[in-house]
């Protein structure tokens, strides 16, 4: 358990370093940059209780923050994909599934998999970029920088996935 | 009673997501108006000190681009100064009046070379952060500028880094003119792309063309007059129909900076005295 909590921090912090460090620099087209930090918040394994899926989304959110500048803004976006992760995973994960199912591409199928990092990764985005414009009057920049970002992200994570989990 | 607490133990979650959704709204609302709070920013220590690793590493990097451009800046500059030599010695020659104005501006400013360690551009409020702080003389309220123009202003500084306020910033808002007019208005970014910035209220009769230069107005204390923003790209009509709004092409790339000045006007705070008189 603790060493499992462990490699996960560890983890974490490694993404967080490849965020802050080299994706919020990084501005295809001049429009949004890609956040993977969701994928701490997706990759939260079966069974974690509710309250500390929204301690790591909360967390998470608050370093990327401080980071970025952004105060606020990931933290709210990331505690709320937190608080959805649980029971979605319950509804998307494989009937027969092992108790602490980590979710990743070869425990629940690539499909189903896709769907549900997408779908996160979704949500992720339209709070983050909704509330980051708040009073921005250009709401097709929003959605411009919205899509982008989003489309970068999922295939960095989808990238990210392989790499920690290549194909046995 | 045991009933009852395993009925709340169930619900404890939602009150945790409410609990850190409205922490993370109130951060929100407290924290993005940055001058409220240093700590809370990207000048805070610790993530300066990770952001001036990384500008270290990256500006090895990006050394040629950057030599690239300075040494074509050189050239100008010299090319300029050639210029200038010659027309100081043709005023000299006929004239036994050597007054130059633009030397008294600038004799009152000291330039405080820094670097940026940390930078955004795809925000609504877009920030800096630079490594020179109160340490190096640097305080709240001063310009600050690169050789191809105006960065933003500082507006927050500790020991050794300030926060600035870059004018790709919803709440920036930069005293220009019109290069040899006396047409004035504000510098403003209204998001969306980096290199594009809005100066409103300039009149209808104002001759104004493409490609026409701004520079700032020097009617505010943080920036003499005479620094360049950038030129007109379009003329378009403002809201009420009444001036133009000129969509301006920043001559600033504020994406791929990485040396800046800032400007310490010895004399503003003798302005700004006068100006809350």
């Amino acid at each position: 358990m603790i060493i499992s909590t462990l490699k996960r921090l560890v983890w974490a912090l490694l993404l967080l370093l490849i965020q802050v460090l080299i994706l919020d620099q990084v501005h295809p087209w001049g429009y949004g940059a890609p956040l993977i930090c969701s994928l701490i918040v997706i990759t939260l394994p079966m069974g974690t209780s509710r309250s500390a899926a929204l301690l790591w989304g909360f967390g998470t959110g608050l370093i990327a923050d401080i980071f970025a500048g952004t105060a606020g803004i990931s933290s709210a976006a990331l505690t709320f994909i937190a608080f959805i992760q649980p029971p979605l995973l319950e509804v998307m994960a494989p009937r027969d599934s092992e108790e602490e199912l980590r979710p990743s591409f070869s425990t629940m199928g690539r499909w189903n998999y896709l769907q549900f990092i997408a779908l996160l990764l979704l949500l992720h985005h339209i709070i983050y970029f909704a509330l980051e414009g708040f009073s921005y009057f250009f709401i097709e920049d929003i959605a411009i920088s919205m899509g982008v970002s989003y489309a970068a992200s999922l295939l960095l994570i989808i990238l990210a996935e392989h790499v920690r989990n290549p194909k046995k | 009673m045991h009933d009852f607490i395993e009925r709340i133990t169930a619900y404890v979650h939602w009150a945790l997501f409410l609990l850190l959704e409205v922490l993370s709204g109130f951060l929100l609302f407290q924290y993005n108006h940055y001058q409220g709070s240093v700590w809370f920013t990207q000048a805070n220590t610790a993530a300066a000190m990770v952001h001036e690793w990384e500008a270290k590493a990256l500006s090895y990097l990006r050394m040629p681009a950057e030599n690239a451009a300075l040494v074509r800046r050189n050239i100008i500059l010299q090319n300029k100064l050639d210029i200038l030599r010659h027309e100081l010695a043709l005023t000299r020659a006929d004239s036994s009046s050597t007054h130059n104005p633009q030397e008294e501006v600038l004799r009152n400013m000291t330039l405080i070379p820094a670097q940026i360690v940390d930078n955004s551009v795809r925000k609504r409020d877009n920030m800096l952060v630079i490594n020179a702080g109160s340490n190096d003389g640097v305080a709240p309220e001063m310009g600050v500028v690169s050789g191809t123009g105006v960065v933003g202003i500082v507006s927050a500084v500790t020991q050794h880094h300030s926060l600035v306020m870059s004018i790709l910033n919803s709440h920036s808002s930069i005293s220009c003119r019109l290069r040899g007019t006396e047409y004035f208005g504000y510098l403003k970014w209204k998001g969306g792309k980096p290199l594009r910035a809005y100066m409103d209220d300039v009149p209808r009769h104002a001759h104004i063309q493409k490609g026409d230069v701004i520079e700032t107005s020097g009617f505010s204390s943080v920036f003499p007059a005479g620094i360049f923003l950038g030129k007109v790209a379009e003329i378009k009509n403002s809201s009420d129909g009444l001036a133009y709004e000129l969509e301006i092409l920043l001559s600033t790339d504020i994406a791929n900076l990485r040396h800046v000045n800032v400007i310490s006007n010895q004399n503003k705070a003798e302005i700004d005295s006068l100006l809350t008189q």
